[in-house]
């Protein structure tokens, strides 16, 4: 039997008056299974992405879209959906774009593999580039010292010398023996000046004229892969550090910190005093008004619930009925959720609660204006002016119109 | 050999030129619906006017799903179209149905009072209609052909081209037997 359901005979058993069985076992968990369930809410709100604010997941955006689908799987996680059940079931709307982090297939790999792609392929171009600076500075030193200017200037002194030489022989001034052994050594400089001349090609030259040119490359290199390595190493971490369950993809920032359970220190309290004694009835009818203000259907309906299993026949009890009015009609189940209405304007008929939700159910679900009329009328009256009065005074509005034509 | 070292660079950064070409000239909003070629999700609410619709209802006819909002700029522009669509073609079977979104009954009357359009709308509470469509946001146009499977989805608002050629499609689609398959 679904969840909804179970409420649905729950709240039939009670108005009758009989005491559900089995069903304290139910609320005595209440408030521990309450976290439990919105932690798995947060988990797999986190990875939809709102249609709205398309940058963030619907745990996150502030949009009125992302609130209701956040509802949806909140609802539908109560009723035992597993997150791959939901995710489908938003998948099959809005297609994978809906999903924060897309499936590793097809063209969604792109984006799995595309950055570690990238990654090694920018640090393969600066092995590659490291690699040849290396190897061209280790040609430069081991290439005969010199640049072409000075090489041809030396060839020109050395082959000046060797006719010097040659002269001086011819003259007398040189002994064979000398000339011989200058010569000979003349000769071999000016063939090592040859071969050096014939492997420095003239651009490498130039270029090398000056020495401290040659260390700039190795600077830019050097601070260049040091940066990379810290942008890298920094991106990385907040990228694949592991988040924990719940945590947003895209962040938290711009979450709505009001609807947070803990930000409300009320809430807390209460829930504090129904997990010592489950049966402490104020508790569980302010509880049930404080989950219904936060739109937390769920957790209203259980409480509600224990509230009406317990006194379901004290006036207080009223408020308790009404909500699980509220709450059943909004789930389609109409007819138990008029009569839990009945139920709890018979117990209170002046409850303000009651009345502003009768009126809703009468306009909206039964056609019926003037009843809402009536039930709304009698809101402005006995209810003390408030957030909802705007919201009242606007429906009758709209109710007198529509009874008008 | 040369060359070959020459164009690696260029050739390794190709992928990547083409990859922000693709995404760069695309428009981010439009994104493709799962729903075409999908039985249109039915649906029961009440209307605005007070009575109860239901989609499936309305098998056997051509259905113009319209999302929209009195707070929408972008709607004003496309209700007129919708409007001269609904005279020329609601002989011949084409049935438009409004869904308010996101918006009040009070507002959504006003603005169709001021407006006109005769065809039921509908209210959509929590949402859950829209979501149900997966809406992104309003104006959205569901073109529903005579079986019940939408055809085409629109996103933005209608133009007179866009409502002509749908609509007229769809209306000859059944009307010559039918199981044709949508372009």
């Amino acid at each position: 039997m679904s969840p909804r359901a179970t409420l649905v005979l729950l709240v039939m058993a009670a108005m009758a008056g009989a005491p559900a069985p089995g069903a304290s076992q139910v609320s005595d968990a209440t408030v521990a299974r309450d976290t439990a369930l919105e932690r798995r809410v947060n988990a797999v709100a986190s990875n939809l992405r709102c249609p709205v604010c398309q940058g963030l997941s619907i745990l996150d955006s502030p949009s009125e879209l992302a609130q209701d689908m956040k509802r949806l799987v909140r609802e539908q996680v109560a009723t035992g959906r597993t997150r791959a059940e939901i995710e489908a079931f938003f998948v099959q709307r809005y297609g994978e774009w809906v999903l924060l982090k897309p499936p590793a297939h097809g063209a969604n790999l792109t984006v799995w593999l595309g950055p570690a792609l990238l990654f090694l392929g920018g640090g393969l171009m600066l092995v590659v580039a490291v690699r040849r600076w290396l190897r061209r500075s280790g040609e430069q030193s081991a290439a005969p010292p010199g640049t072409q200017g000075e090489l041809l200037a030396r060839r020109e002194i050395l082959r000046r010398s060797l006719d010097e030489l040659q002269a001086d022989l011819a003259e007398g001034k040189l002994a064979q023996a000398d000339y011989d052994a200058l010569k000979q050594r003349d000769e071999a400089e000016l063939a090592a000046v040859r071969a050096a001349l014939t492997t420095t090609k003239p651009e490498r030259a130039s270029a090398t004229a000056a020495g401290g040119r040659r260390m700039r490359p190795a600077v830019g290199w050097t601070v260049g892969t040091i940066v990379f390595g810290a942008v890298a190493v920094l991106a990385l971490r907040g990228a694949v550090a592991p988040r924990n369950e719940g945590d947003s993809i895209t962040g938290m920032q711009f979450a709505d910190s009001a609807e947070r359970p803990a930000d409300n220190p009320r809430l807390g309290e209460l829930e504090a005093r129904v997990a010592r004694d489950s049966n402490d009835h104020p508790a569980l009818l302010e509880l049930g008004h404080l989950y219904m203000q936060q739109q937390r259907l769920q957790e209203a309906a259980d409480v509600s619930m224990k509230a009406v299993q317990l006194r379901p026949t004290a006036k207080e009890t009223a408020e308790a009925f009404a909500h699980l009015g509220m709450i059943l009609w909004g789930a389609n189940e109409l007819d138990a959720g008029r009569q839990a209405l009945e139920q709890a304007l018979a117990l209170s008929p002046d409850l303000p609660e009651a009345l502003l939700y009768k009126g809703i159910v009468l306009f909206a679900g039964a056609n019926d204006p003037r009843g809402a009329i009536g039930a709304w009328e009698r809101y402005l009256v006995v209810a003390p002016p408030g957030a909802e009065t705007a919201r009242v005074r606007s429906m009758l509005e709209a109710a007198r119109q529509a009874a008008r034509d | 050999m040369v060359n070959w070292k020459r164009l690696a660079v260029p050739l390794a950064g190709l992928p990547v030129v083409a990859l922000l070409a693709y995404g760069l000239t695309r428009d981010a909003n439009i994104v493709p619906s799962p729903l075409p070629g999908r039985p249109a999700p039915d649906f029961v609410r009440a209307t605005l006017g007070g009575d109860s619709l239901r989609l499936s209802d309305l098998r056997g006819q051509v259905v113009v799903l319209n999302f929209w909002a009195s707070w929408c700029i972008p709607c004003l522009q496309e209700h007129p179209l919708l409007v001269a669509a609904d005279q020329r073609w609601r002989d011949q079977g084409l049935r438009i149905v409004g869904v308010v979104y996101q918006d009040t009954p009070t507002n959504a009357r006003d603005w169709l009072r001021e407006r006109g359009g005769a065809w039921p709308n509908i209210l959509d509470p929590g949402s859950r209609l829209s979501i149900e469509y997966g809406l992104f946001g309003v104006p959205e146009t569901f073109f529903i052909d005579r079986r019940g499977m939408v055809a085409y989805k629109h996103i933005g608002p209608v133009s007179a081209d866009v409502l002509a050629d749908w609509i007229t499609r769809l209306l000859a689609d059944t009307a010559t037997g039918g199981q044709g398959g949508m372009p």
